[in-house]
Formats: C-alpha cells, structure tokens, sequence
C-alpha cells in the first residue's frame, strides 16, 4: 500500500483539528493580549458533556451536542467574568493572567477526572461501523469528513463575523488598543466576555469532534491547547489566517516526522518547531 | 513516625527544587516552567550509574549536576533571547522536549518502564537504607543549597539580578551584560534542580517519565508563587505548605486515584485565589 495519501490526509486532519483550536485561542489572544492556558480544557469539557448527556442523561445526539458546546462557551465565559475580569481591572500583568489561567486549567481537568475518572472514553456507539471514504488512495472517516467541513465553515464564519459585522468591529478595535476603544464609547469587558464565550464554544465543538474520531479523557485540553498555542505562534498570533497556515504546518510536520521516527516524538516535534520559530521568527509566518 | 519521616523527606526535595527556581522566577523575573526537567535529568542520572555502574551515589550526583549545567547552558542560551509570556512558552517548550527524550531514549531511560532497583547512598559505614538517616542526608543538602541561594542573592550578582529583573534596559546602559546574568542563574538553579533529582531517584529507588512532566513544573512554580517571590524563606514555607495540606486529604479516606486529583485541584484552585487576592504570595517581595 503506498503510504503517501494517508499521510497527507492524516497531515490534514491534524491541520483541520489544531485550525479549530488555534482559531478559538487567536480569537481571545486578538482581544485580551494573553496565553489563555485554560483554553484547551474546553474541548475537554464540550466532550464529556456530550458523554454525560448522551450515555447517562439519554439525550439524543445533537440536542447534547448543542449543550455541551454552549456549557464549553458558558464555562469560558465564567473564567473570565470571575477571574481574569477582576484581574485585568486590577491592572495585572500578563504573567499574572498566565498563571491564574494555568490554575484554572489543572483544577478543571482534575475535577473532569474525579468526576468521570481518567480513563479514555469514546463517544461513539459503535466503534467500526463509521462509514469510510476513500480519496486518493487515502481512507477518511466520517467523522473526520466532518472535522475537515467544520474548520472550513467555522473559520469563513469567523472572518466573515470580524469582518462584516458591528460586533467584529468592535472586537478589531479592542485588539487595536483597548482603551481607546473603551473611549469611543464600546463595552469592551462585554465585547471581551463575548469573545470568550465564542472562542470556547468553539474549541468545545473542537473536543466533541475529537470525542467521536478518537475519545476523550481529562489531559486531552493541554495537549490540544499547547498544539494551538504553537500553530497560533508559528503562524502570527493573533491573526486568524496566521493561525490556519500554522495549525497546517505543524500537522504536515507532525505527521511526517512521525513516519521515520516514533510516535512518541510527536509532541518534541512540535515544540522544537515552536523553538525554532521563537528564535528565528518571532512574530510569525504572516508578520503583523 | 515513618510516615513523618516520608513527608519530611518529600518537604526536603520541594523545598530545594523551591529555593532553587525562585533564584530564576523571583530574583531575575524570569517565568520558567521547564524545572521538572532539570530535575528528571538529576533523578536519571543517578537512576543510571547506579543501576548499570558501580560508582555510586555521591559521584552520580556530581555528575548529574554537571550535566544539569550543560544542558542548562544551552537551553539558556537559546531563552535569552526571549522576554515575559513568551520566555515562559519557551520554558514549556524545552520540558516537553525533555520529557519526550526521557520517553523515547528505551536503551537509557526504559521508556515509559521506568527504571527499578535504584539503589540508596553508601558513604562510610552509615546505612541510608535507614530513612531517617536519608532525612539528614537531603536535610544538610537543604540547608547546603539554602545558604548558596542565600549568598548569591545577597552579593553584587544578586542585586544585579534584582536590577535586571526591575528595569534590564537600565542596567544594561550601565555596562552590565544581562545575558551573562541571566544565564548563569539559571544554570546555578539548573544545578540544584538536579541534586534534588539524584536525591528523589536514591529515596524512591524507582523513578519512570510521569514524575518530570510539565504539570511536575507547575506544581514547583505553585511551591514558590505560595511561599512568595524573592524569598527564599517562602519557598521553603511554600513546600512545606504544599506537601501537607494534601495530607489532610488523605485522612478524609478518598481511593488513592480520586485523592491524587483532589491534590491537582487543589493545587490549581490555590493558584487562582493566589493570583486574585495576594499575588505576592506568603511573604514575597515580587509580584509577577
């Protein structure tokens, strides 16, 4: 079997997955300036949600689908209302906001695991009964048909939002600079709240889809976060179109590093990409 | 009495991963989180001589530290580059890497086996199988690496360092290269990381890569946020705090696996109320 196709569909999986992330991130990194380490954990909320309403509750599908996506926005909302609000009024610095950020984020995902325990879990019914399709010689799974669709629609949605309506112009003029903004009269902390409710809906979203390709467990968010994280850097943070170009490199470099070394190097793959580009290119392939 | 003897033990290798990241963090404002890996590179070291040589601990630790400080050297080098969140990113960067070579290096390290059999110190005719005598050891290396900390910071290095970490363009218009600063601080802390790596690995006798992960970091910069910045009293305080308070917990009887994600909890939920409410920690004389 040639092995070509299905790495560069793979590659492009892992793209559309980290697109998803790194396009939720970039969004509140635009208007609050901050690594918003809690961010991953998102996904590892939307995902069991959808598991606690499906196989506990009983809920059909995409009612809990829905529910687990708005809990992830509400959940995300929340940190900001009650945490990094109080500290952005205080005038905190942006380590400050980091570390609050990276507390939030170890004391959710703790309490996903006593909740749910830290095995692995999968939301679908039955494991194999996913419908195939082959492209190029490539096998994709539904699911993964989907995660490929919804990058697509999610991030023309997003631009089309920053782009054509009020709300984007106010979230680009609080990215611009936050007080000015505040001076011509725009809410920014409701704008701000706003954004956070978007940005980690979305990344719930991400986690759902991820829970039906692969499964779930508690440190799902970190790994994801920190794979956003990077695309968003490498490709030029804060800029939407940065962070799809990265969250594609560092899926192709992922996934092809990993046909001639072990799986495991995965994650030093990527960090030394982020290295690299910290020291060489620091603000990104799309330099703003 | 044994079991006071563990914690003390426990309290003792905090306290010096502690007071040695606040040389980095307090003293030269420096937001590292890549300390678990320093500290792997101890415990592996003396994990490895001691396991497939016969040169025993005291030499193992030696070692240890001097490739600590190669290690360091070059990681620092490439860190200084970068300034605030995104020096705390890199920081990220080089423990996930760390951490993937700890994992994948099977003919050193075992893998994710973890190494076995790693046996305790011999010196003279004192028996450290004996733990109240492994106590004193890690005690005196406590107070060793306590002083050392305590006479860098206070000679002309540590007020440089203070300086750099208030205003580096300042003292660099005086004629100070900060480089050279910052970067032999965190090859000292590096250095002591790793003896508390060596002595962990001796007291365990069984060291795998779980124990140098980044949330290992995170629990360290929790130790010293806790105890305050630019204190080194505060570090110890914040260890000392930290490895007790789970304690309680313990006796509340939860099963081990739910008591270890309490403990995480815990932790993250300290660092949010830490961050809103007294960033400065217990006694600390800098706020991130």
């Amino acid at each position: 079997m040639d092995i070509l196709p299905q790495l560069i569909l793979n590659s492009i999986i892992a793209g559309a997955i980290y697109t998803l992330v790194a396009l939720g991130f970039n969004f509140i990194y635009g208007a609050t300036k901050f690594f918003n380490l809690a961010h991953g954990i998102m996904a590892a909320i939307g995902g069991y949600a959808v598991f606690y309403f499906t196989k506990t509750v009983g809920l059909n599908m995409y009612v809990a689908i829905i529910l687990g996506i708005a809990l992830a926005g509400l959940v995300g909302f929340g940190l900001d209302k009650f945490i990094y609000l109080p500290l952005r009024k205080r005038k905190a610095s942006n380590m400050v906001l980091l570390v609050a950020s990276l507390g939030a984020m170890t004391a959710m995902q703790a309490l996903i695991a006593i909740l749910f325990s830290s095995r692995f879990k999968t939301l679908t019914e039955n494991v194999g009964t996913q419908k195939l399709f082959t492209i190029f010689g490539g096998i994709i799974t539904q699911t993964q048909l989907i995660i490929l669709l919804s990058a697509a629609v999610i991030m023309a949605s997003l631009v089309v939002m920053l782009y054509k309506t009020q709300f984007g112009k106010s979230v680009r003029a609080i990215s611009d600079d936050e007080e000015v903004a505040r001076i011509v009269g725009i809410h920014t902390n409701k704008i701000i709240g706003t954004v956070f409710f978007i940005g980690s809906a979305i990344t719930g979203f991400t986690g759902i889809l991820i829970g039906f390709d692969v499964g779930i467990e508690p440190t799902m968010g970190l790994n994801l976060l920190l794979k956003g994280v990077i695309a968003s850097i490498i490709g030029g943070v804060g800029n939407i179109y940065g962070g799809v170009l990265g969250a594609f490199l560092l899926g192709f470099l992922e996934n092809f590093g990993i046909w001639k070394l072990s799986g495991e190097w995965k994650d030093a793959i990527a960090f030394a990409l982020l290295i690299v580009f910290l020291i060489f290119r620091p603000r990104g392939i799309i330099n703003k | 009495m044994e079991y006071l003897i563990h914690l003390s033990i426990l309290f003792s290798i905090y306290a010096i991963l502690g007071v040695s990241l606040n040389l980095v963090i307090g003293y030269a404002g420096l937001l590292s989180v890549t300390h678990a890996a320093f500290y792997g590179i101890g415990a592996y070291t003396t994990a490895i001589f001691l396991t497939k040589s016969n040169i025993g601990f005291f030499s193992s630790l030696i070692l240890g530290i001097a490739i600590a400080v190669v290690i360091s050297l070059l990681i620092g080098i490439i860190l200084s580059k970068f300034k605030g969140d995104y020096y705390a990113l890199g920081t990220f960067g080089f423990n996930a890497i760390i951490f993937a070579i700890f994992l994948n290096w099977q003919n050193m390290t075992r893998g994710s086996l973890g190494i076995p059999g790693i046996s305790r110190p011999e010196l003279f005719d004192i028996d450290f199988e004996n733990n109240l005598n492994f106590l004193i050891l890690a005690v005196i290396l406590l107070i060793l690496i306590y002083f050392s900390s305590r006479f860098v910071i206070n000679s002309s290095f540590g007020r440089v360092l203070k300086a750099i970490r208030e205003d580096e363009t300042a003292i660099a218009v005086f004629g100070y290269n900060t480089l050279y600063f910052k970067l032999l601080i965190f090859i000292i802390s590096a250095a002591m990381a790793a003896v508390a790596g060596s002595l962990y690995a001796s007291y365990i006798t069984f060291i795998d890569p779980s124990s140098f992960q980044l949330t290992e970091s995170m629990f360290i910069l929790t130790i010293i946020i806790l105890g305050g910045l630019a204190n080194l009293r505060g570090s110890i305080l914040g260890a000392l705090f930290l490895i007790l308070l789970p304690e309680i917990l313990r006796f509340v009887g939860f099963p081990s696996d739910i008591e270890a994600q309490m403990r995480q909890m815990v932790y993250g939920i300290v660092l949010i109320i830490l961050m809103l409410y007294r960033p400065q920690g217990f006694i600390g004389e800098y706020k991130l």
